[in-house]
């Protein structure tokens, strides 16, 4: 990991709150799930091995999209609308919404999808 | 000499401390948090300082062959799967449960030199449950392993499930008679 990105891992929780405390206009829209779990979650499942995911231990990974600005996204994975219910069962089961692509299906339970969702969903 | 007086009660202050925490448990060494952000900052900052370092004097890499790399995929699927998955290819469910965890090696090679990823499978990496390959494999194997890591980037969940197919075609076939 290089001092910048260090650096950034560091500060980012404390930024995405200042971030988040500076535009209450907009709710955001966390569906069922727990940010704080679902971040942990994020470190468990190594999805920072393939994806850069801000606020995310090691999280540099350069496999699949990087998912910063996630909950400003239109679409999941190209072809779901981007809702935290979309996004969950994206993450539960990528083979089946889209079949031969890189994503493992890594048997998470519903409130654990839906709890790395709704950190997902906190990403503007 | 104020400022030296000073300077020595506060390292001994942490010298203390450091010991405090030593003799008295003050630290969580379960598995079920992740590293503070600090400690997993650290430690994997030296690891990959030490990696590239260990590696640095090393003679340059062998040229792979496709055999390298066919048998380099076998020794992976079947001894580095479980723990680093693969394209489209879960972790064995409790390896969720590690801290620090395996990751997912699809871009390793962007990251590592092929000498730096030999220095990584052959001699493991203390403190992270990464075993040293040269245990259980030959060098030959372990630069085979290598072969197929950097491959790896060009392979999708397809040509992954395909390779794994015909690996099991082919071990499960009879011995040739001689």
């Amino acid at each position: 990991m290089s001092w910048p990105r260090a650096w950034l891992t560091l500060v980012a929780p404390g930024l995405l709150l200042a971030a988040c405390a500076q535009s209450p206009k907009t709710p955001v829209n966390l569906g069922g799930g727990d940010p704080q779990r679902g971040s942990v979650l994020l470190v468990r499942e190594a999805c920072g091995a393939c994806h850069v995911i801000p606020g995310i231990q090691e999280a540099g990974g350069e496999v699949g999209p990087p998912l910063s600005g996630m909950a400003r996204r239109t679409m999941v994975a190209g072809v779901l609308p981007n809702t935290p219910e979309n996004m969950a069962r994206w993450i539960r089961d990528p083979q089946a919404v889209v079949p031969g692509n890189a994503m493992p299906n890594v048997g998470l339970s519903q409130q654990q999808a839906l709890d790395i969702a709704a950190y997902l969903a906190t990403l503007r | 000499m104020l400022i030296v007086l000073a300077w020595g009660a506060g390292l001994a202050t942490v010298g203390v401390g450091a010991l405090a925490v030593i003799l008295f448990g003050y630290f969580d060494v379960t598995a079920s948090t992740p590293h503070p952000p600090l400690i997993a900052w650290a430690t994997h900052m030296t690891m990959q300082k030490a990696v590239r370092r260990n590696a640095a004097g090393m003679p340059p890499p062998p040229r792979f062959t496709a055999a390298n790399v066919q048998h380099g995929f076998a020794l992976y699927d079947g001894h580095c799967a479980v723990c680093h998955g693969g394209p489209g290819v879960p972790r064995a469910p409790w390896i969720s449960g590690m801290t620090p965890g395996p990751p997912f090696l699809l871009d390793t090679a962007r990251q590592w030199t092929p000498n730096q990823l030999y220095r990584i499978v052959r001699h493991g990496v203390r403190m992270t449950g990464m075993p040293a390959w040269d245990q259980t494999m030959t060098q030959a194997d372990v630069w085979d392993v290598v072969a197929f890591l950097e491959a790896l980037p060009g392979y999708t969940a397809g040509d992954y499930a395909r390779a794994r197919a015909a690996e099991t075609a082919q071990s499960s076939a009879p011995p040739p008679r001689s």
